[in-house]
């Protein structure tokens, strides 16, 4: 398929995703967390509300019921496993592939 | 994105038995298909590096659209395949769940949710580039399309299930739950090019990952 039918196709796609987006995000409470904003809808139904689509001010956190049981060490360790894991599996793999061939 | 945030007990009784029976059902068949098919090496690399990432991008909460998070399920779909996807989806929710992120008697809802996000990533990504479409814009609109499944199962599983404790008709459930839908569109398109970036990456440095030198087979595990 042509490049340009390619990109326009997928370009269709992101701005149907993105209008759904934006309704949802203005219908929905506007700029509230995921978790408030479920809470809310499911409970009160839609509720419109605004704010900005970007906060750099609020940075990125780690999820809320992590950070506030006090969980994030447990979370980062097991980061820190699975990564470990995958290391691994990624060398064995690579020295198995090596030795068969 | 898509992923069930409500505790424990939001459920009624009957729904969490009938979503944890369709999601071992579901684990049963993949795990068959795995031991019947078997699965490379490889693959079993690109599983365990790709759940680590779903499940540390899981926990992080962005500053867009509100403060949302990624799951990375389209990208794991595209690079560890279909079934060991959706065992990376269950994987990611029950570390997730221990850490209460997500209630563990929704285990089998989520990881239906996300195993789904990664089953269609998986074969729209292969649909797209037997079409002959290039890397970057084949994985962006097959993460796309995957993530978007995923919500809009999620909001099924909701509006059929029904919410303890909300007084909210089933008709403005309904339209609640399309609100929250709606904004998980949005949030894949940003993880569906983020998605696309990776592979084009992977892609570059790494083809053989991908199996795309002959516009064949992609990478995954189809047993």
């Amino acid at each position: 398929m042509e490049r340009w039918k390619q990109y326009a196709s997928l370009g269709a796609l992101f701005a149907v995703a993105l209008a759904a987006g934006l309704w949802g995000f203005r219908a929905t409470g506007g700029a509230l967390p995921w978790a408030k904003r479920s809470a809310r809808a499911l409970q009160r139904g839609l509720d419109e509300g605004g704010g900005a689509l970007v906060d750099l001010g609020r940075g990125v956190v780690v999820a809320g019921p992590i950070r506030n049981g006090g969980l994030v060490p447990e979370f980062i360790g097991l980061v820190a496993v699975l990564v470990a894991v995958g290391i691994a599996l990624y060398v064995y793999a690579g020295r198995r592939r090596g030795g068969a061939a | 994105m898509a992923h069930i945030h409500l505790g424990e007990g939001s459920f009624p009784l009957w729904a969490l038995v009938l979503w944890t029976l369709v999601g071992a059902g579901l684990i049963g068949i993949v795990t068959y298909r795995i031991r019947k098919g078997g699965i490379e090496t490889g693959q079993i690399a690109l599983a365990g590096i790709g759940a680590a990432a779903s499940f540390a991008v899981f926990q992080l909460n962005l500053p867009v659209w509100g403060g949302i998070h990624m799951n990375l399920t389209g990208l794991v779909g595209i690079l560890a395949g279909p079934t060991l996807g959706a065992l990376i989806a269950l994987v990611v929710n029950v570390f997730s769940a221990a850490l209460g992120h997500g209630a563990v008697g929704l285990l089998g809802a989520n990881t239906l949710v996300n195993a789904s996000e990664a089953v269609v990533a998986y074969y729209s990504f292969r649909a797209l580039t037997r079409m002959d479409w290039d890397v970057f814009p084949a994985s962006a609109g097959a993460a796309t399309v995957g993530l978007s499944t995923g919500a809009v199962l999620m909001g099924a599983i909701i509006v059929v299930s029904g919410v303890n404790g909300s007084a909210l008709p089933r008709a403005d459930l309904t339209v609640a739950v399309a609100g929250l839908v709606g904004l998980n569109l949005g949030v894949a398109v940003i993880e569906g090019l983020v998605t696309g970036f990776v592979v084009r990456f992977l892609a570059s440095v790494r083809p053989d990952l991908l199996a795309l030198g002959d516009r064949g087979e992609p990478a995954g595990v189809t047993a």
